[in-house]
């Protein structure tokens, strides 16, 4: 029989969720209008007949879900609104696609996003609150048992909360692609950032000049992205789908376009996508979009053009691709230095990390104190302690691939916090292994 | 009010002829599908006699079309398509005679580059030296902006027939405007015949009332509009079906409709006594449409079902057995649902060739055993049909948070049967279902009646951009300037009138049903940092119901 309608290579599950009713302000770049042409765009393509793409509504995330990444100050509850666990389940919902066997290949067309949401959470920074990407990896591991995870960040803006998040974890590999922080927000995302003491070299950031293209970004994919995946050998890649690397995007400066990121995409071939930034929500995120779900189905892509692109206009210069080429050369000698834990530690020693984190939403910061207790047997828990809008949290958080005498030592260190406690401050015991989250 | 309702099924056509309610008469007779006409003549002359003249209305679900498409008898035709970015069109598979065209329209309805003169041209000038008479043009994003669609048409004009995406339907769904296109098109020269022969027939026999036909969608439409639209009345039976179990039992909750045949079993749901219609259109012949339709499913069981024993118990279907052993002589070949109901006393049949049938699908067991047994399966296997659609309903897309929170499951509570076999299986989908089951009275010319009672309904769609200043109703070619402080109730204004436009165009007379808006959308438009304006989207319909008597 004749097919009349395009058959999807791989079966892809696709979430989307534009969350119509729903806006950070009125006139944010994250309102409701973010994903309308989005929508139009697929619905007027037909990809709800096309044979192999299935559509999935999102499920709510519960608040254990969210519990299970971030320490929320002063509660998840008093932070996420419904469309947060929305876009945390629309996430969550790709994961389970793919693992059901639903569909070979998720994404996550959600909003809001995620990736610059941190371990620890006093508000809105950089439109996210809740890291979805992380609550899924999670849940990936709480209920399906998978361990080694690649994320690949391909956002315009350095994703520094997945980083945070997943900063002393061996066992996640997390490669960001993004414009130079010394020239956008949120100003992270060197080289020299590559891991916490048992994850060394297992977080490796590729900023990219301003202007970087379809040239650039091949680069980076060739040399460093598709090698590192082959050499860390995940049984799941994500990626975190930001699409304003756009030369069309207003809050970003680089050249990319929808053909390169149906290209990026067929590269990285991730198990799961979910979807960033992107703000050119009408020259770009269409086709973006319409890109990447196209070549995640193994579908034609050589149609999916903005309809002014002209590849003339996307040349780099000699000078851009000698820089890029010594960042990819970076990265590779930081992976090829990779260690995880030192088994020669002594229980009880510990590494320190300061940071201010700045709430750019409503405007206020956090000074937080992360103190990685150093394990010979497995990459240790951490202790933090961050105060901020009149809130001041002290966590200990037992890492899913934690030793049980980590977990144990956790468990003792929290119920002494528990007891010295002061008036103002919340101490809170987040468990992976157990998924338990105690608060005092 | 006198009503005539007819059903053209695949073995029988079946008429009534209503007095408000009241059932006056009822008539059946063999179906000649070469000569459909004939045979709707014919009918009506046995139902109506010498009364003729008294008719107030007659209403036709014809399989025409259905059979047109299905047989491969529509008109060649010339397809001119602008496909624009996206998904590789070449998949479309409308004929011979399919020309893409370059440029696009973008997701706003702004048009980005006509289409190359030169290269329409040429293809007109093909298509009229190979003597087509249909056109079809079609535009991406052409419910957003019809301008290119309506260019095209004006050069297609010395063509006897051009048929516009955007008039059939204000949906979006590209590849679906592109196969309604071509199907609305292919119909035309057949359906004029058949229009002019019907024309021709009620004349003779006296019958001066206006004249519909039945579309998949629960509602009716006059069959000089038809002309224009015969895609409309395309898979109409399932439809007379389900708008005849409403007929019989109107109801005010969520239920659902099952029409049990010899080979299939037509699935209707309802919500709150309202019909749920499929999200963009009809599948035919694997082609996917924008052709309006109450969500029906066909499963192959039904009463001359093949039955199958394996080691998981029984299989029905979907394959049809034949005639079943009950009903037919000599070598029995296997058993049916049917039998199983002729063994059981519960319908007129030669038992004894049943009761063989059944016991050579499972020696070991009492016939009267197996029968039940079949009967329960049957059953079952319609209860996993009908929760499967519930699902599928339940799971389509929604995209605003309140829409997610507030879904709700169907829960039908009850199961409306007619067809043949209703009656004999009431006690096992009661059973099965674990709900009331009731088979109505003369549930055997339901879908006559359902034909009958049906009233007309009517849709159209807006789009407007006060950021752009521009205003879309696709189904009345409307496309216009408005002004920047367009609200939503401007748009209920607009599409009212568009309505009526629509009914008036279709020669409706009189008072409309209630028409309602349904699927709001309105956002703020953001340029730079600043609210440009708004975009609004609305739809307006006229819901299929009964029509007062």
């Amino acid at each position: 029989m004749t097919r009349y309608m395009p058959q999807a290579v791989r079966k892809t599950g696709l979430i989307l969720f534009p969350a119509f009713d729903w806006c950070i302000t009125p006139d944010h770049p994250e309102r409701e209008e973010r994903l309308l042409y989005t929508r139009d765009q697929i619905v007027e393509e037909g990809l709800e007949d096309v044979d192999g793409i299935e559509f999935f509504n999102p499920e709510l995330a519960a608040y254990a879900d969210i519990d299970r990444v971030h320490l929320c100050a002063p509660s998840s509850k008093a932070l996420l609104t419904e469309s947060h666990l929305i876009s945390a389940g629309g996430a969550v919902r790709a994961a389970k696609a793919v693992m059901e066997k639903e569909v070979e290949r998720a994404f996550a067309i959600v909003r809001p996003p995620g990736h610059h949401a941190m371990q620890t959470v006093f508000g809105d920074r950089g439109f996210c609150v809740a890291n979805i990407e992380a609550v899924m990896v999670e849940y990936l591991r709480r209920h399906y048992g998978v361990r080694r995870i690649a994320i690949v960040d391909t956002d315009c803006h350095h994703g520094d909360g997945t980083q945070d998040i997943f900063y002393n974890d061996p066992d996640l590999l997390f490669i960001s692609l993004h414009q130079d922080g010394r020239t956008l927000y949120p100003g992270t995302g060197f080289q020299n950032e590559a891991g916490g003491p048992a994850a060394q070299g297992y977080t490796i950031n590729l900023p990219l000049p301003p202007g970087t293209g379809e040239e650039g970004f091949s680069m980076v994919t060739d040399r460093v992205v598709l090698p590192l995946l082959d050499a860390f050998k995940p049984e799941l890649v994500l990626n975190s789908a930001g699409q304003d690397n756009h030369y069309s995007d207003p809050l970003t400066n680089m050249n990319f376009t929808a053909q390169g990121y149906a290209r990026l995409n067929k590269a990285i071939n991730p198990d799961i996508c979910v979807l960033e930034g992107g703000y050119s929500i009408e020259g770009a995120l269409p086709y973006t979009n319409l890109g990447i779900i196209l070549a995640m189905a193994g579908l034609d892509t050589g149609n999916v053009r903005e309809p002014d692109y002209d590849p003339q206009r996307f040349v780099q210069s000699a000078l851009m691709n000698g820089q890029i080429e010594g960042i990819c050369q970076n990265a590779l000698e930081i992976f090829a230095a990779r260690k995880k834990w030192d088994t020669s530690v002594c229980r009880g020693e510990e590494a320190v990390e300061r940071k201010s984190i700045y709430y750019d939403t409503t405007g206020f910061g956090v000074d937080q104190v992360r103190h990685y207790k150093l394990c010979p047997d497995c990459p240790g828990y951490t202790e933090v302690e961050a105060s901020g809008a009149g809130e001041l949290l002290h966590g200990f958080t037992v890492p899913f691939n934690a030793c049980s005498r980590c977990q144990q030592a956790a468990r003792d260190a929290f119920t002494r916090a528990a007891k010295a406690k002061g008036s103002r401050e919340q101490v809170v015991l987040q468990d992976r292994v157990a998924d338990i989250y105690e608060t005092a | 009010m006198k009503t005539v309702g007819i059903d053209v099924g695949g073995t029988n056509a079946d008429g009534v002829l209503l007095e408000g309610e009241r059932l006056l008469a009822k008539a059946k007779i063999p179906v000649d599908h070469d000569n459909l006409s004939g045979v709707i003549i014919a009918l009506l002359e046995k139902l109506l006699g010498d009364s003729a003249g008294e008719v107030d209305q007659v209403h036709l679900s014809s399989t025409l079309c259905t059979n047109a498409i299905v047989n491969g008898e529509m008109d060649e035709v010339g397809m001119l398509v602008q496909a624009g970015p996206g998904l590789n069109p070449e998949f479309l598979d409308c004929g011979e005679n399919l020309v893409f065209l370059d440029g696009a329209i973008d997701h706003r309805g702004g048009l980005i580059q006509s289409p190359p003169v030169a290269v329409v041209d040429a293809a007109l000038a093909d298509f009229s030296a190979k003597g087509l008479q249909s056109i079809g043009v079609v535009t991406k994003f052409s419910h957003r902006n019809p301008q290119v669609e309506q260019e095209l048409a004006r050069k297609a004009a010395s063509f006897p027939h051009v048929t516009c995406g955007h008039n059939l339907s204000g949906l979006p769904n590209f590849p679906r405007r592109v196969y309604t296109t071509w199907i609305n098109a292919g119909l035309k020269t057949r359906f004029q015949q058949f229009s002019e022969a019907i024309h021709a027939g009620v004349k003779r026999l006296g019958i001066t009332a206006p004249l519909s036909v039945l579309k998949a969608d629960g509602g009716t439409i006059p069959l000089e509009r038809a002309e224009a639209v015969p895609c409309e009345s395309v898979l109409s039976g399932p439809s007379a079906s389900v708008m005849g179990a409403l007929a019989l039992t109107p109801r005010e909750k969520d239920f659902v409709v099952l029409d049990i045949g010899g080979t299939t079993t037509d699935i209707g749901l309802f919500a709150d006594g309202v019909p749920l219609m499929e999200p963009y259109g009809v599948t035919i012949m694997g082609r996917p449409t924008l052709i309006r339709a109450l969500n029906t499913r066909s499963v192959g069981l039904g009463g001359d079902s093949e039955v199958k024993r394996t080691a998981d118990g029984y299989v029905i279907g979907p394959q049809r057995h034949g005639v079943p052993a009950a009903f037919s002589e000599g070598k029995i070949t296997g058993a049916t649902p049917s039998d199983a109901m002729v063994v059981l006393n519960r319908m007129e049949g030669n038992r004894e060739r049943a009761t063989e049938a059944l016991h050579l699908l499972l020696p070991n067991n009492p016939p009267e055993e197996t029968a039940r047994e079949v009967l329960l399966t049957f059953g079952h296997n319609i209860k996993l049909a009908v929760d499967q659609m519930v699902e599928e309903v339940f799971a389509r897309p929604v995209y605003t948070v309140s829409a997610l929170l507030d879904r709700q499951r169907l829960e039908p509570a009850e199961i409306i049967a007619v067809g043949g076999p209703a009656e004999a299986l009431r006690g096992e989908l009661a059973a099965a279902f674990d709900l009331p089951c009731e088979v109505p009275l003369n549930y055997e010319v339901a879908n006559a009646i359902g034909a009958a009672r049906t009233r007309p309904t009517l849709s159209a769609s807006l789009y407007a951009n006060s950021s752009d200043g521009t205003l879309s109703i696709p189904e009345i070619g409307l496309h216009e300037k408005i002004g920047r402080s367009f609200d939503m109730k401007d748009a209920e204004e607009r599409l009212a009138a568009a309505i009526r436009h629509l009914a008036a165009q279709a020669g409706l007379e009189g008072e409309l049903p209630p028409v309602e808006f349904v699927e709001r959308e309105e956002m703020n438009t953001v340029r730079g940092f600043s609210a440009t304006g708004k975009v609004i989207a609305l739809k307006a319909q006229v819901q299929p119901g009964l029509a007062n008597v």
